[in-house]
């Protein structure tokens, strides 16, 4: 193995500044192998020590390349392999984990290296524990998110184009995405809503907070997949969103870890519960012990009067 | 078209215990086909009815997942047959071993055109193994899959990505990872739960399927329980709500939070 070289496996995004910064707190020396077009490639060559470009990908989709990138990172058995949660970036590791037979772990926030071992800190079950994990006798593949445009400020390094023949399959048709959804993960704030909602209709009164607060409603699990009130994609918890807004509040939720995972980045939690002992009052900066029918319209009328 | 439809077995950490020592017990929580794996199975019969073809289920993991009832609960949702590699060995396997012998097991089911599956387990909740399995069997992987029809000599294949919806032509075989809410999958009636019974079963034994060992191990060096979740609150009594509405809201724009 390879102990000095940290790999990522950038899958056509030029978002992968993620990838290069846990790439250089573990490797010596940080090569970069792009499945995408030259620009991505090129974005990468003040950053890393080496790029190595597998082509224009023309029609061919990013996971077409698995196995050629496989073939090229089961060369070097480097000690690290790092590549992007994306879709695209999971199909490149996957072909990179099955060509060396290791696994790959998600959820990562930091490596440490021991010799030819890895130590991965990375949360398991969607988020309600944390391991450390040795990874023993092989190259250890993580999966994190891509971060951010690379920003690099060393030498430039040569790309060295290696000719290499995708699978079989061609992209016909692009259709850009009309109006987006709900903008969870980009809202500044974020009102939640739980089982303390006794009913359908009263998603306006949350609704209307939301408003009077220029933030995205948003619900915990029993809302979106027991009673089929709010959509799926506005619930937040374990195997829903994460987020991470500036201001978090949470309605008529008692606080269980399955959810709170979800807003654990949130700068300021506010809670509104009538159970003084909910444990969303341990898990929040601020709280209101009453009941949410009552204190919610109060909120919207004390934002609306600029009181 | 023969379609394979992998999906797994598995407890909701929804209804986990986790200690202090971030120790986790599922032991309460009730283990059930994954989540969105009803979507694969869904998109699957439709697509083999359009073609005339076969739905096999496939599922791997410890002794826990070959209950009569995992397999009614499969069987009951559209497919045809079901195949089962469940072996001690399996428990508590990572994701790539679970791959590697999904597709021996898909080898071993022979002359498959088609892997389908959900868009992540509700366990794990990485969206990886579907793509190692493709990675394993060197077929193409696509995740993120809103839907896939039949075309000459291949599929016509539906993504929705952060980019828009992307068409792509794919020959078979391949493997195809739904997104969530690609199709409404059917709810089982007591037909579907009656004729369950009456499907094949083979269980695929692990020894058998001559796997390749794997390349490196994983230990577990300390758990946790996450950290950053506990907050001191500042605590307003909304006995009187109009006066806990302005404190809350006094105190927000005094944190910047406004």
């Amino acid at each position: 193995m390879n102990s000095a070289q940290s790999w990522i496996v950038v899958a056509d995004d030029t978002a992968a500044s993620g990838l290069v910064d846990l790439a250089r707190s573990v490797g010596d020396e940080v090569v970069a192998v792009v499945a995408g077009r030259r620009e991505v490639a090129s974005s990468l060559a003040s950053a890393v020590d080496r790029v190595l470009w597998l082509g224009e990908p023309d029609q061919a989709p990013v996971e077409a390349y698995g196995p050629a990138v496989a073939a090229v990172v089961a060369q070097a058995t480097p000690r690290t392999v790092i590549g992007a949660t994306s879709p695209g970036g999971r199909a490149l590791l996957g072909a990179v984990a099955a060509a060396l037979r290791v696994p790959v772990l998600a959820g990562v926030s930091a490596l440490e290296a021991d010799g030819d071992q890895v130590v991965v800190t990375r949360s398991v079950l969607g988020g309600i524990a944390e391991h450390r994990t040795a990874v023993q006798g092989g190259t250890t593949v993580v999966a994190v998110d891509p971060g951010g445009a690379v920003a690099g400020d060393g030498d430039l390094a040569p790309l060295e184009e290696l000719a290499v023949t995708p699978l079989a399959a061609t992209v016909t048709e692009v259709r850009p995405a009309a109006v987006a959804g709900a903008d969870l993960g980009g809202a500044r704030t974020v009102v939640g809503v739980g089982r303390g909602l006794k009913a359908r209709e009263d998603v306006a009164l949350v609704s209307d907070l939301a408003a009077a607060l220029g933030g995205e409603l948003a619900c915990s699990r029993p809302l979106a997949e027991g009673v089929d009130w709010l959509p799926k994609e506005r619930y937040i918890g374990i195997s829903g969103q994460h987020i991470a807004p500036d201001l978090y509040l949470a309605l008529g939720i008692s606080g269980q870890l399955q959810h709170m995972v979800g807003v654990r980045g949130a700068k300021v939690i506010v809670a509104v519960n009538s159970d003084k002992n909910a444990p969303v009052f341990s898990q929040c900066d601020f709280g209101v012990v009453g009941d949410m029918y009552e204190v919610v319209p109060a909120l919207t009328a004390a934002l609306g009067t600029g009181s | 078209m023969k379609i394979v439809v992998a999906y797994k077995w598995a407890p909701n950490p929804q209804d986990a215990v986790v200690a202090t020592t971030g120790e986790v017990d599922l032991s309460r929580a009730k283990p059930a086909v994954s989540e969105y794996d009803p979507v694969a199975f869904e998109l699957a019969r439709r697509l083999a009815d359009a073609t005339g073809g076969e739905v096999v289920g496939l599922t791997v993991g410890g002794p826990s997942i070959d209950t009569p009832l995992s397999r009614k609960a499969a069987l009951s949702r559209g497919l045809d047959r079901l195949v089962v590699v469940a072996d001690a060995e399996l428990e508590d396997a990572d994701g790539t071993r679970i791959a590697t012998v999904l597709a021996a097991a898909v080898r071993a089911i022979g002359d498959v055109d088609l892997v389908l599956a959900g868009d992540s387990s509700i366990d794990v909740a990485q969206g990886q193994v579907p793509l190692t399995l493709a990675g394993v069997l060197g077929w193409l992987g696509l995740a993120a899959v809103s839907a896939v029809t039949a075309a000459d000599g291949g599929l016509v294949v539906e993504r929705s990505l952060p980019g828009g919806t992307t068409v792509v032509a794919v020959p078979t075989p391949a493997v195809l990872a739904a997104t969530a809410d690609a199709v409404v999958p059917r709810v089982a009636g007591m037909k579907d739960i009656l004729g369950a019974a009456k499907k094949p079963v083979e269980v695929l034994d692990l020894a058998a399927l001559d796997v390749p060992a794997p390349g490196a191990t994983l230990a577990t060096l300390a758990t946790a329980k996450p950290a950053g979740g506990e907050r001191t609150a500042t605590i307003f009594d909304g006995s009187s709500p109009a006066g806990a509405a302005a404190q809350l809201v006094g105190a927000l724009r005094q944190a910047g939070a406004l």
